[in-house]
Order: structure tokens, then C-alpha cells, then sequence
């Protein structure tokens, strides 16, 4: 099972926070320090894996890459397979890519809902639901319409026509 | 970074709140307004537009580190709004602030259902995805079928049904139940012959859920498993968006070989060739390429298939293939791929005998330790530790000594653990064991924990060949111009028990060593300057002729130090000046310290307990876990006969203590690989044990050992005297008949035993058991002591505990084979539930030669017990008195046919059993009244009052009142009070009627029939006899 899925950047502020299994607000931002801690001294190439018992107790793997500002990080237990999770986090970067064509850290900022709605479609309770990149991008291409449909009929002033604008 | 990020909702507000830039601290933006965010969500008449952009702002500065419980009732308002984009976001923040115990949940539970059976695809996408985050039992329980249905339907979209199957695999979590294993098995076999890969790979991880819970129902699963991997290996209708860097679905590749890993056996022939044909396919078909991500993805897949390779214990030639394999991963340049081929190298070692081929590649394993990732070098750290044996003990450590002084702080502690388990389990003579400990020391100190240093003092104690040249080593270390704290007290150690034995070498006179050893006195800590004093009475000592120069330095020092601050070294200082005055003396008091009795080391211990910890919830596990272990751990060899032990360690082969029956094969096979066991007669027993010794012996007790030295010998470390007398008196209570004779009576053992907390339960010829038990409130630890009186191994050796429904009993292992000569000690944890005067019965077998040995005895675990003492005074106890008013809670009976006893002997037998008599409570001279606190985890610690009104006239009757504030208690109370006063003592009236008293309540499995009172209370067994 997936524990949580993280992503910062490289000054160690958390730009999208899941977890899988419940922890308390505090023990989250520690958890993050924690990682952070020890993400920031590894050098380059170097393998993505990092020994994560010590931070979140027995059995915890925890695998991460960079990409560009960004860490993405995923905790996950060993009924899990590492390098099919190392593939998930680049199956979800590949996927933030083609939603906001060439991504950036700003996008996730500004997105921040999106990137939440991309990632229930990858990620369900801590297991892979979908790890085609078209399949997600469909699904969240049809939510963005509904969402567009439905507050093209509200009668608020401004236009706020959500993610596809761009 | 992009310029149009002008989009709407969240953006917007976020852009116009933010007008800078973004890297400027957020809490300028999100963390300030968190009032102002408040105030607004608490504004009547919001639009739902607003409130919608009000959660999303709550949910990122929760992420931010801030608490938003202000908002959760918001969020989850939004999970009923009749809009799509408002529920979308009530159910998406929902899911991710709240966690599945939250009152809110329940209000939400409602329209989480409404959502899922209605018609509307989208709204079911939603509640899914929220019940299958964060859904508990209640959403078990009244959301499974419909879940279930969901995903079983032809008509719904495959969106759906993939959330479906995760989100039945939440709640089957949360409660298994809900999954009908006969109605659900076939329907899980059809869900696998699913075309869409979506759908699909949901599916097999529910089925891995659902198997490693129970894999005999899912066994038709397993051929439709094999056929998803042919299917996918063979790139077999696969389209094109789930092929991924060219490779059919890895993630369902790898999830379809973990589920099959859940499954013991293929036993299918047929299924079995066609999925070592896919195996095989995907063991030779992948290589390294150039492309990072091709490379992990075609790699998760070939190590899946390794595991299941390992997992299904395929043919030799493929096993080695698989390490030749490995063997190519842990030198490519890929990081990730080394990594993973150390770590499956170290997996494989723990299921199968590959060690020879293994090391094979020992010296690029050792050169992965210097690989610039820490990751890796664990990883490579691991393996060596698990693939070191006899053959190449010496080599390893070595070289983990060597990278000792340049490896990175955070490996170290973990490095010289390891260093010191390995030298320890695998010496091939105990000097090289000296040598790398005192190496350790040196390199590593800090990092060096007590029980290392401890563990050197007791095998140099406990072999005297050894003794001398320890002795030199730590001489030749203080010559080191810095030395570490631990290496001076260690050295100390050493020097002053056995610096007598270099004598005659150049610079080892007691005055050079004195000297050398005083030069570190300034620098060192408390505990240190303590050991410090007794080497140097030591060295005292064995100065003969005294050396008055030496003498005067030495008391100086000891005088100096009367009058320290810290009370042991005062002490200490203050009883070695004393002792050294008296000369002669002196040499009978500070002899040179007696064995150590024998224990498995505690680092062993810590190390397999750590292993049990961390090791995986898988089949691989539970495998492993029904192998022996292999530990070594020392013997001693006590002289039967008075023959000095021969070879400092005796090898002997030691059966692994758990699951013992059920592998003799396993243990077969172990035997093979020609590890090598040494048996510990001590069980784990609480580790803190060698510190107490060593520090208990540090300091000067009475005549030396001589306690230590008996009570070891004799095979029990008890302090109850064996009564031999009684040797002939056969109590054949709850006894099977068997060819030995027990000496001593049991039933007088265990009546003694009810009333003081450590003696002997149990003695024949070949075993003493003995027990010591520590009682507090509701908890107790009891010890067994099972000591083997032969000079041959008791093997077979089982104990069973037959613990009463009102008792949580939990006995460690015990050891099958009991060494001659030895003692082991399995801890029993005892928790008291309920009121109750059953007992627990222990099953204990052995096998002694040819024959075969069972009893059955009662344990000491009686009511009285969970008694503990409490006096009151008369203004509490009269309140509590007439506050407990009549039946159910205050129990009246007038008892006939009492033993005979005066006041002051019941007041003796109510105190014994902790049931403490308050004098003078009560105006009639002739009553008793007693008070306790009764403990158990149902009633906690509760208040009972007795009344004994008695008949000066006829003692034989009397009136008693039992009063508490539990029925259950208060009845169970009085009939154990009654049993102590009507009962006689059966030890020399051999068959006595049963006392007339009936027993309305509970079973009468066994229960005393006589009076443990009768036989501790001489005055009582006058007057019964009388």
C-alpha cells in the first residue's frame, strides 16, 4: 500500500501532501522536515531509494525523484514493488505535463485543486487505480467539463471557468 | 514558469491575493488571513462559489502545517450540495483532512450512500473515491453490497468499476466479513477475465487483499493469474496507452506475480510450465538499456519475477541463474538496479541455500560498501551480514572494521553492532574475538553500546586460556596516547581482575599498570572512576609482597575519594580502604570473580528481535519464519565431574525455538549448510540481566560467588529450599502416572507457593521447575525456571499453559532441548481479567533417554495474588461498609464445619493472603474485620471489606460478610475465604473427606482442595491435628 505521496520543493516547502493512512497535521509537517532532511544532502545520481524505516516505522520504502525544483516523494510498504512506484511517479509527472503542457513548480501552486483531482484519479486509498496516462487525462478532462458546464449556468458575475482555460 | 495561469476559481483569488512573487513566503498569503479565512466561512449567505474557494484555500494551508478544524464541518456540508463542482471539492478536501474515526463522517454517511446507488456516473466516481480513502467500519458495514455490485455490473463504465474494486478492498480491511468468501471467490475469478487493464489491475490488487487474508478459497484464481501474465508477457491484446516505455502494463505485470506469491504452491502441473515459461521469458528477455525509465520499469518487472521465482523454489538450474543475475545487477551503473540486487541477493540468502554462489561475488558486495549512496551501502551491509558464516567470518569483519574508521556517522553504530554479532556468532577462537572488540572499541567508541564491552568481560571471566592474553591486549592499548572512555573500562576491567598473569612481562608490574591505568583517571566519567577503584583494590590485592609505595598511592586515593559526592564511588572508596587494612583478609573477599552463568548474548537477542520486527508481511516471511534459526549462541560446560571445561566454547547444534515440530526437515537442511549452533541453556531473558550481573559484580559482595556459584550449580537459581524430606509423600493430584517419582509433594509445593511469590513447583530426578512471580496490581510476571538435573539433554521439552477464561497467560518460548547442566527461564506474563478462584494448569513434557515424561501442575496464580494491602481506617471504613447494602455486592453466610483456630490464628491466615486485618475496627472483640484491594483489568483495583463474626462458644461456625463493589468479586471472594477456613491440610492426613462445602458457582477444574494457609501456618495445623 501507498502511505502518503509528497511533493516539495528543493527548499523543503511541501507543494501537494497526501496521505494514505491518517496523521495528525503536526506529525505530517514532521514527517515532511524529516524527508526533506535527507533528500536535500543526497547528491545526483545516485539511486532513488532511501532507507525509511527509521522515519515511518518498519516495512516503510520510500522512493523519490527530482525534477527540476521539485521532489516528488512516495512512502509505500513492501507489498509494493520499488521500481514499479519509481514508474508511478514518473507516470504521474508525465501526466501533470500534458495538463499543463510543460509543467512547473508554479503550475502545482496555482493548480493546487487540479493536481488533487489528478492525483485521486492515479492513487486510490494508497492502491494504483490507473497508471494509463491517456485513461487519467481523460478523467480529468471530463471532470474540468462538468465543472465548466455546471458553473457556466451559475450566476456568479466573473467568469470562472476552472482548469481547461489554459 | 508560465504566463497564462490566468485561470478562474482558486487561481484567481490566489493571484489576487498574491500579486508577488510566488516564492516569497505563502504564509504571507495563507498563513495571516487563517482568521480572516475563518470569519468568512462562518458568513451567512455565502455563495456556494465562495465557500467552494474557501475549502480549497483551508485544504492548502493544512498542508502548510496549520490546523483547519475550524472548516471540516464546511467540507463536509459540501459532500450534499446539489452541484457537481461543490461536491467534488466536499468530497475531495474531505477525504483528505478527515480520517475514517471522524463524528463528521457519520453525518456524510447518508449521502456517500445515495451517491453510490444512484444513477449518476460522476457523483459514484466521487463517493468512491472518498469511502475507498477514508471509509471505516461503519461504512463497512452498510456500503460493501453496493460497492460489490458496482463492480460486478456489466452496465457501468470501467471508471467506475476500477474505484469500485479499490474501494471494496478499503472495506474489506476494515472488516474482512463483509466479503463473502464463497459467494465472492467466483466472482472474483470472473472479474480477472476482464479485458480492460484498468479495471484489471484494480482487480488483482483487491484479489492480493483478498489472498493473503485466505488463498485456499481464490485457488481458481491462480490459473487466470497465469494467463493475465501470459497475456501481457506475450503482448497479447494490450493497447496502446497501457503499454508503457514499450513494456505491456509493468504495474499489472508486477501486481499479478505478487498475488501469485500469496499462493504456497502451484500444484497444477499445466499452470505450473506455462508460468515457468513466462518466468523464464522475462528472466532472459531484459536487459540494460540507455533510457532511465524503460530500464525501471523493464527491472520492477524482472524483480517481481525474481521473487516469484524465489518464492515458487524452482529448479536449481533456474535458481542459479536468478543469483548469476544478480550477480550482473550489483556491478551495473544504474544506482537503482545495484541497489535492488543487493537487496534480493540478501532476500534470496534468508529462503534458500545459495550462500556458496553468493560468495562468490563476496568481493563486489564489499566494494558496494564504498559506493557514494548511503542507500547502497546499507543495503551491501546487510548482505554481508547475513552471508557471513564460519567460512568467511574473519574476512567480513575485517573489512567492516576497515570501513569502520571512514564510514559516515549514521552507519556507524549499526556497523560496529554488526561487526560485534558477527564476531561474536561466528568466532573461529575467542582471541580473534577479543581482538575485534577491543578494535571496535578503539575505532568506534562512541558508538559502541554497553552490552558489547559486557559481553567481552564475560567470555574473558568465563575462559581462563583467554585471560592472559586479554589481559596483554588491554595492557597494550593503554599505551595508546588517546584512548576512548569504554577502552579504559574495559581495559580496567580486565587489568585488575587478571594483570596478575602478564607478572613476569616487561612493564606489567602492579605498579606500572597502576600507573599507566591512574594516568586516564583524570579525564574519565563517574561510572568510570567506580570500576577505577575496584581495579585498584584489585591490584592491591594481588601485590604480594605489598608494595608499600604502591599500598600508600593507592589508599590516597581511596581516602581522597571517601568524601566524593557521588555515593557509589564513596562507598566504593570508603569500603576498599577499609577492606585493605586487614591484609590477609583481603584475599578472600577480592578473589577473582566467578563464572558468569551463561546466557544467550543480548546482542544476538536484540538483533533477532529486530529481524522478527522488520521483516516483511509476505509469503517470503512466513517461510522464513518456519525456518530454524540458526543462531549461535555459547554454552557453558559445567565439570560434571570436576573436570576443568576443556575448549573454551563447546559447538553443539540447537534446535531453532519456535514452530520446532513442524519443520524437522527445515531443520535438516540447516544442519547441511553446516552452520554451526552453540547452545545457550539460558532463553531470552530480559537483556537488562548481563548489566545487572556485571555491575552487581563489580562491586565486592560477601564471599566471592560463592551464592552465585551454588545456586548456578544446583541448577536453580531459586531461593526455595527443596524440601527432601518429604521425598516419599506422593500427592497424585492432577498427576498422569509416569515412571518418576516427583520429591517432594506437589501439592504442598504449589500450597506454599500460593502464599509466597518464589520457590519450587516441581522436582524429579531429571528436572527441578521452579518459579518466581512479581505481582503488581493486575499484572503479573512469573519466571519458570526449568533446570536440567542430568548430565544428558532433557529434549522434547513442552510446556503448555491451560490458562482459567478469567486469565490472559502468555508463556515465551520454550527451548526444546534443556543443555545437562543447564537452566533456562521462559517468562509467563500473567493478566487477571475478572474475579476468579480458578487455576491455571501448566502441561509440561519432557523426554528423558528413551522415555517420555508428562505432568500436569497447578500454577501459584490464585486469587489471593491480585490482592494487594491496604489498611483503613475506621472513618473510611464504615462509610464504604454500610454504602455497600446487601446482596449482589455484600454477601452474608454463616460457614459450619471451620477448622479450629483462635483470633490471632485467623488474623495470621487473613494476613498471609494479604487480607489485612484491622484491629480494633469493630467492638466485638470476638470478630475480625479485613480490608484489601482486589486487582483485575474488568473491576481495576476495588475496595473489599470481610466480617468474620465468630462464635466464642463453638469455633467450628461462624458468620462472615464479603462486601465489594462487584458482585462477581465479592462472591468469588467469600468462597475463596471459605475454602481457606473449612479446608485441612491434606500434606499428612493423606486422604481427607472433601470439606462439606458446596460450590454453586464456577468449575471445579482445579481447584484446591486444601488449604495453603494450613500448611504456612503451624498454629493451624497444631489445631486441625488437634
Amino acid at each position: 500500500m501507498i502511505r502518503a505521496v509528497i511533493v516539495m520543493n528543493d527548499q523543503g516547502k511541501p507543494r501537494l501532501v497526501k496521505f494514505y493512512d491518517y496523521q495528525p497535521v503536526e506529525k505530517q509537517q514532521e514527517l515532511i522536515r524529516t524527508i526533506y532532511g535527507v533528500l536535500c544532502s543526497r547528491a545526483e545520481n545516485l539511486s532513488n531509494f532511501i532507507q525509511a524505516d527509521s522515519i515511518f516505522g518498519p516495512d516503510a520504502r520510500l522512493v523519490y525523484k527530482t525534477y527540476a525544483t521539485l521532489y516528488f516523494v512516495f512512502i509505500f510498504d513492501s507489498s509494493e514493488n520499488e521500481l514499479a512506484m519509481l514508474d508511478l511517479v514518473q507516470v504521474f509527472v508525465e501526466i501533470l505535463d500534458k495538463c499543463f503542457s510543460n509543467v512547473c513548480e508554479l503550475d502545482i501552486v496555482f493548480n493546487f485543486n487540479k493536481v488533487h483531482t489528478i492525483l485521486d484519479e492515479i492513487i486510490l486509498g494508497g492502491q494504483v487505480l490507473e497508471t494509463s496516462s491517456s485513461e487519467v487525462v481523460k478523467a480529468v478532462e471530463e471532470i474540468s467539463k462538468l465543472d465548466r458546464a455546471s458553473n457556466g449556468s451559475m450566476l456568479v458575475p466573473k467568469s470562472i471557468s476552472g482548469w481547461t482555460s489554459r | 514558469m508560465q504566463a497564462n495561469y490566468v485561470s478562474g476559481g482558486c487561481g484567481i483569488s490566489l493571484m489576487t491575493l498574491l500579486q508577488i512573487n510566488v516564492h516569497q513566503s505563502e504564509t504571507g498569503l495563507f498563513g495571516t488571513p487563517i482568521p480572516d479565512l475563518f470569519d468568512h466561512m462562518f458568513q451567512a449567505g455565502l455563495t456556494p462559489y465562495e465557500k467552494k474557494k474557501y475549502v480549497w484555500k483551508m485544504l492548502y494551508i493544512y498542508m502548510l502545517g496549520y490546523d483547519v478544524d475550524f472548516g471540516h464541518m464546511e467540507a463536509v456540508s459540501l459532500i450534499s450540495a446539489p452541484k457537481y463542482p461543490e461536491k467534488q471539492v466536499g468530497y475531495l478536501v474531505t477525504s483528505t483532512l478527515l480520517n475514517e474515526n471522524h463524528d463528521f463522517l457519520r453525518l456524510a454517511i447518508n449521502t456517500v450512500r445515495n451517491d453510490i446507488i444512484g444513477r449518476n456516473e460522476t457523483f459514484q466516481c466521487l463517493a468512491l473515491t472518498l469511502v475507498g480513502n477514508i471509509g471505516g467500519r461503519e461504512f463497512a458495514e452498510s456500503l460493501a453490497p453496493d460497492v460489490q455490485k458496482l463492480l460486478i455490473s456489466s452496465s457501468c463504465r470501467p471508471l467506475v468499476r476500477k474505484k469500485a474494486a479499490l474501494c471494496l478492498l478499503r472495506l474489506f480491511r476494515k472488516n474482512p466479513d463483509v466479503v463473502n468468501v464463497d459467494g465472492w471467490s467466483d466472482r472474483m475469478t470472473q472479474l480477472l477475465d476482464e479485458r480492460d487493464l484498468g479495471v484489471l489491475t484494480s482487480s488483482v490488487s483487491l484479489l492480493v487483499a483478498l489472498v493473503s487474508n485466505n488463498h485456499d478459497s481464490y485457488l481458481s484464481c491462480l490459473p487466470k493469474c497465469v494467463k493475465i501474465l501470459e497475456r501481457l508477457a506475450r503482448n497479447q491484446d494490450v493497447p496502446q496507452e497501457y503499454t508503457y516505455y514499450g513494456i505491456p502494463s509493468p504495474w499489472l505485470q508486477v501486481k499479478t506475480m505478487r498475488a501469485l506469491q500469496y499462493f504456497p504452491t502451484i500444484e497444477d502441473p499445466n499452470t505450473r510450465r506455462s508460468l515457468f515459461e513466462v518466468l523464464q521469458r522475462i528472466l532472459m528477455g531484459t536487459d540494460v538499456v540507455k533510457n532511465v525509465n524503460k530500464n525501471n520499469a523493464s527491472h520492477a518487472v524482472l524483480f517481481e519475477a525474481l521473487a516469484l521465482v524465489m518464492h515458487l523454489d524452482a529448479e536449481k538450474e533456474m535458481m542459479s541463474q536468478c543469483v548469476a543475475l544478480l550477480g550482473k545487477f550489483i556491478v551495473v551503473r544504474e544506482p537503482n538496479i545495484r541497489y535492488l540486487g543487493l537487496e534480493n541477493m540478501t532476500r534470496m540468502l534468508m529462503v534458500m541455500d545459495v550462500q556458496d554462489i553468493i560468495k562468490r561475488h563476496q568481493a563486489q558486495i564489499i566494494t558496494s560498501l564504498k559506493d557514494p549512496d548511503i542507500s547502497i551501502r546499507r543495503r551491501a551491509l546487510d548482505l554481508l551480514y547475513s552471508m557471513c558464516d564460519i567460512s568467511n567470518a574473519k574476512d567480513i569483519v575485517e573489512e567492516l572494521l576497515q570501513y569502520l574508521s571512514t564510514a559516515d556517522f549514521a552507519m556507524r553504530e549499526e556497523l560496529s553492532l554488526k561487526a560485534a554479532i558477527l564476531a561474536e556468532k561466528f568466532a573461529p577462537d575467542l582471541s580473534w574475538y577479543v581482538d575485534v572488540i577491543l578494535q571496535l572499541i578503539d575505532k568506534a567508541g562512541d558508538f559502541v553500546s554497553d552490552d558489547i564491552w559486557f559481553r567481552v568481560v564475560q567470555f574473558v571471566t568465563n575462559n581462563e586460556d583467554l585471560q592472559p592474553y586479554a589481559a596483554l591486549k588491554a595492557r597494550e592499548y593503554l599505551d595508546k596516547p588517546a584512548i576512548h572512555e569504554t577502552m579504559v573500562k574495559v581495559s580496567a576491567y580486565i587489568l585488575g581482575e587478571y594483570s596478575h598473569l602478564l607478572n613476569r612481562r616487561p612493564g606489567c608490574s602492579p605498579k606500572e599498570i597502576f600507573s599507566i591505568i591512574h594516568e586516564k583517571f583524570p579525564t574519565v566519567s563517574t561510572s568510570t572512576v567506580a570500576i577505577l577503584l575496584s581495579t585498584y583494590a584489585k591490584i592491591l590485592m594481588h601485590t604480594q609482597p605489598p608494595d608499600p609505595e604502591l599500598q600508600n598511592q593507592i589508599w590516597e586515593i581511596f581516602t581522597k575519594y571517601e568524601s566524593c559526592i557521588d555515593v557509589e564511588i564513596q562507598q566504593r572508596a570508603a569500603e576498599y580502604f577499609a577492606l585493605s587494612r586487614k591484609g590477609a583478609a583481603l584475599m578472600d573477599i577480592l578473589a577473582e570473580m566467578p563464572k558468569f552463568p551463561e546466557r544467550q548474548s543480548s546482542l544476538i537477542k536484540k538483533a533477532e528481535d529486530t529481524e522478527a520486527d522488520t521483516a516483511e508481511q509476505s509469503a517470503i516471511k512466513l517461510r522464513t519464519q518456519q525456518q530454524t534459526s540458526n543462531a549461535l549462541v555459547l554454552t557453558d560446560q559445567h565439570p560434571a565431574n570436576g573436570t576443568t571445561p576443556v575448549g573454551p566454547l563447546s559447538l553443539v547444534k540447537m534446535p531453532s525455538m519456535n514452530n520446532v515440530d513442524h519443520n524437522l526437515a527445515d531443520q535438516g537442511v540447516a544442519q547441511a549448510n553446516g552452520t554451526l549452533t552453540v547452545v545457550d541453556p539460558q532463553p531470552p531473558g530480559p537483556s537488562a540481566n548481563v548489566i545487572g550481573d556485571l555491575l552487581g559484580s563489580l562491586a565486592i559482595g560477601g564471599p566471592p560467588g560463592t551464592a552465585t556459584q551454588t545456586e548456578h550449580n544446583s541448577g536453580s537459581g531459586l531461593g526455595g529450599a527443596p524440601d527432601t524430606e518429604d521425598a516419599l509423600a506422593i500427592a497424585p493430584i492432577e498427576e498422569h502416572t509416569n515412571t518418576v517419582q516427583p520429591i517432594g509433594d506437589i501439592a504442598e509445593r504449589f500450597l506454599a507457593l500460593c502464599l509466597k511469590d518464589s520457590g519450587v513447583l516441581y522436582e524429579d530426578p531429571h528436572i527441578q521447575i521452579g518459579i518466581k512471580a512479581d505481582w503488581r496490581g493486575h499484572h503479573g510476571q512469573l519466571v519458570l525456571f526449568l533446570g536440567n538435573k542430568n548430565t544428558a539433554p532433557l529434549v522434547a521439552v513442552q510446556a503448555l499453559i491451560l490458562p482459567p477464561a478469567h486469565l490472559r497467560m502468555e508463556l515465551s518460548l520454550v527451548p526444546e532441548t534443556i543443555p545437562p547442566r543447564a537452566q533456562v527461564q521462559c517468562p509467563l506474563e500473567v493478566v487477571n481479567l475478572r474475579p476468579s478462584r480458578d487455576v491455571a494448569v501448566l502441561d509440561f513434557s519432557y523426554k528423558f533417554g528413551t522415555q517420555v515424561f508428562n505432568f500436569k501442575l497447578r500454577l501459584p496464580a490464585t486469587l489471593n495474588k491480585f490482592l494487594q494491602l491496604i489498611t483503613v481506617s475506621a472513618e473510611d471504613f464504615f462509610p464504604q461498609w454500610r454504602s455497600l447494602s446487601g446482596p449482589p455486592l455484600k454477601l452474608q453466610e454463616v460457614v459450619r464445619g471451620v477448622r479450629p483456630m483462635s483470633l490471632v490464628e485467623m488474623a495470621n491466615l487473613f494476613n498471609s493472603f494479604r487480607l489485612i486485618v484491622c484491629p480494633g475496627l469493630d467492638p466485638n472483640a470476638n470478630n475480625v474485620v479485613a480490608s484489601t484491594t482486589f486487582y483485575s483489568e474488568s473491576t481495576r483495583a476495588m475496595l473489599c471489606l470481610v466480617r468474620i463474626e465468630t462464635d466464642p462458644a463453638d469455633r467450628t461456625q461462624l458468620r462472615m460478610t464479603v462486601a465489594s463493589g462487584d458482585p462477581t468479586l465479592t462472591f468469588e471472594l467469600k468462597e475463596f475465604i471459605k475454602e481457606q477456613l473449612i479446608s485441612i491440610p491434606t500434606a499428612s492426613r493423606a486422604p481427607s473427606p472433601v470439606p462439606p462445602h458446596t460450590q454453586p458457582m464456577g468449575p471445579p477444574q482445579a481447584q484446591p482442595s486444601s488449604s495453603p494457609a494450613a500448611v504456612s501456618d503451624p498454629g493451624a495445623i497444631l489445631a486441625g491435628l488437634l
